[in-house]
């Protein structure tokens, strides 16, 4: 097998597939980080930011990246109105209630699609795009978009996260809760913020999935594990250590390939998943939290 | 404020009454299927028609003393586990005597083994194709009115042949529907002089198959089988591929045979793209029906809903016959359709309904075929080799 082969169809792929990983990912460390549980319901809010562009999509005819905006706002909303309505009360009851609640919110937002937009396969758009050659490398358009907007997203979180007052007293929420509140930080808006910021990237992760492939009511919860295994991967609790994650997870997904038979990829993510936990259970870039 | 919320509390005070008091002997058969997941495009065209079979049973004077005939629709997910909690709600809470269903291979493997066998009760699956369906220990229990893939797999094989494939890479769906039809596929291919090159299963869900197909199509194929559901994992495997240009020609099985490739590819792409799939052959019971699903606002050629109307109208028939029982069902099933006796077709329940409380011997001539199981609950059956054209899948050839 030649090199540019290699990078075209395992290389390219990966790390395409590890930027919807990451964004998903880098959702579920910050609410480990800062509420301190997983949250289950993660993959099925990223189907609902999908489908919202999709309604938008075929609501006013604009391209899928102009609907990003809205799914982004949309789903941020939502995944704040889900902590006021569903986990507030359970905020100090043993965080494992509030785990598998997000289990039944889970549920909950993947029957809204499936009763809204109903559980056939849809796309943005009909039809198929062959990819551009560059120098012998072949690359769509979208590829590029998802690298570019994941690297753009994280990297606007990364300079909130360590310039804003708000950014700094998130991650003083995370270092250490109590000393957090004592010091007269409002912990209220601090979730909020958790959850606007989780959502929305919740919500790109949806779309730019649904972008590379096709929409689909089962779409995020089957990335929900990968994610998971992406956040530990880097450090739970940790920006950067997520979107690192992610790009492993993608890779090594698409690479198993050459190695094991095709019908074991889906356990790749797992193996990750269970050697970390086994090895270093703090992640590549030692996690704060765990 | 107030008053509204009293009179939604007397509403569902209302409707939990009326739940809670059925007719007084309704016979309930269960009706499950993958309306979610990977066959969710084709599976509510199969589940009006069964619904079809029913309204027909109703209009022309019920069960038995005038009872109703109610289908209780469960999701099976096109999975085992959902099939399981489907057919065990269906018959525990609901109390069926009867199943259409569920849709897919694993669905029915499992909830026959952990549900409707323990049961006792008569399971009757319009699509489940794996072969693997033909050796469960079943008391006699489980029956098909769709043909068993080891002989979907064995027709394609000999038809790509005669077409002058000799060189294919197989992907499949790593589940019993995928596993039976490929291997079935695989072993009649290279019998028949065929060369594969490039044999390997999947698992569903994932966001990128590049390199799969990558891995398939260094074997040096240019046609690629691809046994999988066209509303899922296929349709995302057949994009990627059309996409990368893997491979030049696509062969799907019946799982393929959906609307969704054409819906979200556009039948543009799709000029090399074929697919195999069970077909009625024609005859007055496959007219009777096609004209009664027509009126009844359906489409006579989307796929399985022959075999969906045959199972729904032949468990009635066999539920008559047995007087509402579970217990005799299954042998009553065997007698409505051995080939001998009064023919009936398609609709004329009145007339079954006069012929079996005489006592006469009665033989179903279904919309999909005659039905005349054997000993395994299987039916043989035709198949053809279908393209895709401007209004939608169009038969290229008869398969042998």
């Amino acid at each position: 097998m030649g090199f540019l082969e290699l990078v075209n169809f395992y290389i390219i792929p990966g790390i395409v597939l590890g930027s919807i990983y990451a964004l998903g990912a880098v959702g579920i460390t910050l609410i480990f980080a800062i509420l301190r549980y997983a949250h289950l319901a993660h993959g099925d809010l990223a189907t609902l930011g999908a489908f919202v562009a999709f309604a938008v999509v075929t609501g006013i005819g604009v391209s899928p990246y102009a609907a990003l905006p809205v799914a982004i706002v949309a789903t941020a909303l939502v995944a704040v109105g889900i902590d006021k309505v569903f986990y507030e009360h359970l905020r100090e009851r043993p965080k494992i209630i509030t785990v598998i609640a997000s289990l039944g919110i889970a549920l909950m937002v993947r029957a809204v699609v499936q009763v809204i937009w109903g559980v056939d396969s849809e796309s943005y758009v009909r039809g198929i795009s062959r990819p551009d050659v560059y120098f012998g490398l072949r690359i769509r358009d979208r590829e590029i978009y998802t690298v570019l907007a994941m690297l753009a997203l994280v990297g606007a979180l990364y300079v909130f996260l360590s310039r804003s007052k708000w950014g700094k007293a998130m991650r003083a929420m995370s270092d250490n809760p109590n000393l957090a509140l004592l010091s007269g930080i409002d912990n209220k808006t601090v979730i909020v913020l958790t959850w606007v910021i989780a959502g929305g990237l919740c919500a790109a992760a949806g779309v730019f999935l649904g972008i590379n492939t096709e929409l689909k009511s089962m779409m995020g919860w089957q990335m929900l594990l990968p994610m998971f295994a992406a956040a530990i991967l880097g450090g739970v609790g940790r920006v950067e250590g997520a979107v690192l994650g992610g790009l492993i997870v993608g890779l090594a997904e698409e690479l198993s390939v050459l190695i094991l038979p095709s019908e074991y990829k889906a356990a790749t993510a797992f193996v990750i998943l269970l050697f970390m936990l086994l090895v270093r259970p703090t992640g590549i870039l030692r996690g704060k939290v765990l | 404020m107030k008053s509204k919320i009293l009179a939604l509390t007397a509403g569902l005070l209302a409707a939990t009454a009326l739940a809670s008091v059925p007719a007084k002997a309704d016979v309930k058969i269960g009706l499950i299927g993958g309306v979610s997941g990977p066959i969710a495009a084709m599976a509510p065209a199969m589940i009006s028609a069964a619904e079809l079979a029913i309204s027909q049973v109703n209009a022309q004077g019920g069960m038995m003393d005038g009872e109703q005939l109610v289908g209780v629709v469960g999701d099976s997910q096109c999975n085992p586990q959902g099939g399981t909690d489907a057919a065990t709600k269906a018959v525990n809470i609901e109390g069926v005597v009867g199943m259409v269903g569920p849709h897919c291979s694993g669905a029915v493997l499992a909830a026959s083994a952990s549900v409707t066998v323990p049961a006792g009760i008569v399971m009757v699956t319009p699509s489940g194709t794996s072969p693997e369906i033909t050796n469960i220990e079943d008391n006699d229990l489980v029956f098909r009115t769709v043909p068993s893939d080891d002989y979907q797999g064995r027709a394609l094989a000999r038809t790509l042949i005669e077409q002058g494939y000799g060189k294919v890479a197989v992907a499949y769906i790593n589940n019993d529907y995928g596993t039976g039809l490929a291997q079935a596929f695989r072993a009649e291919f290279e019998a028949q002089g065929g060369e594969i090159a490039g044999f390997a299963a999947h698992e569903e869900g994932k966001a990128s198959y590049r390199s799969n197909l990558a891995d398939l199509a260094s074997g040096g194929a240019n046609t690629l089988v691809l046994f999988d559901y066209g509303d899922g994992t296929g349709l995302t495997m057949l994009r990627q591929a059309l996409e990368n240009g893997f491979f030049e020609t696509f062969i799907g099985g019946d799982g393929m045979k959906s609307n969704a490739p054409i819906n979200e590819l556009g039948a543009e792409n799709l000029s090399t793209f074929f697919a195999s799939a069970p077909v009625g052959e024609a005859s007055n019971s496959l007219e009777t029906f096609n004209a009664a699903f027509t009126e009844a606002g359906g489409d006579p050629d989307a796929i399985f809903v022959t075999t969906a109307y045959d199972a729904a109208f032949m468990l009635a028939l066999a539920l008559e016959k047995a007087g509402g029982d579970k217990e005799g069902v299954s042998a009553a099933l065997r007698e409505i359709s051995n080939g001998e006796g009064e023919p009936i077709l398609p609709g004329e329940w009145a007339k079954a309904k006069e012929l079996i409380a005489a006592g006469t011997a009665i033989d179903y001539k279904g919309a999909a075929g005659d039905h005349n199981f054997d000993e395994n609950g299987d039916v043989p059956g035709t198949f053809a080799f279908f393209k895709v054209g401007n209004d939608g899948f169009e038969v290229v050839t008869q398969m042998k």
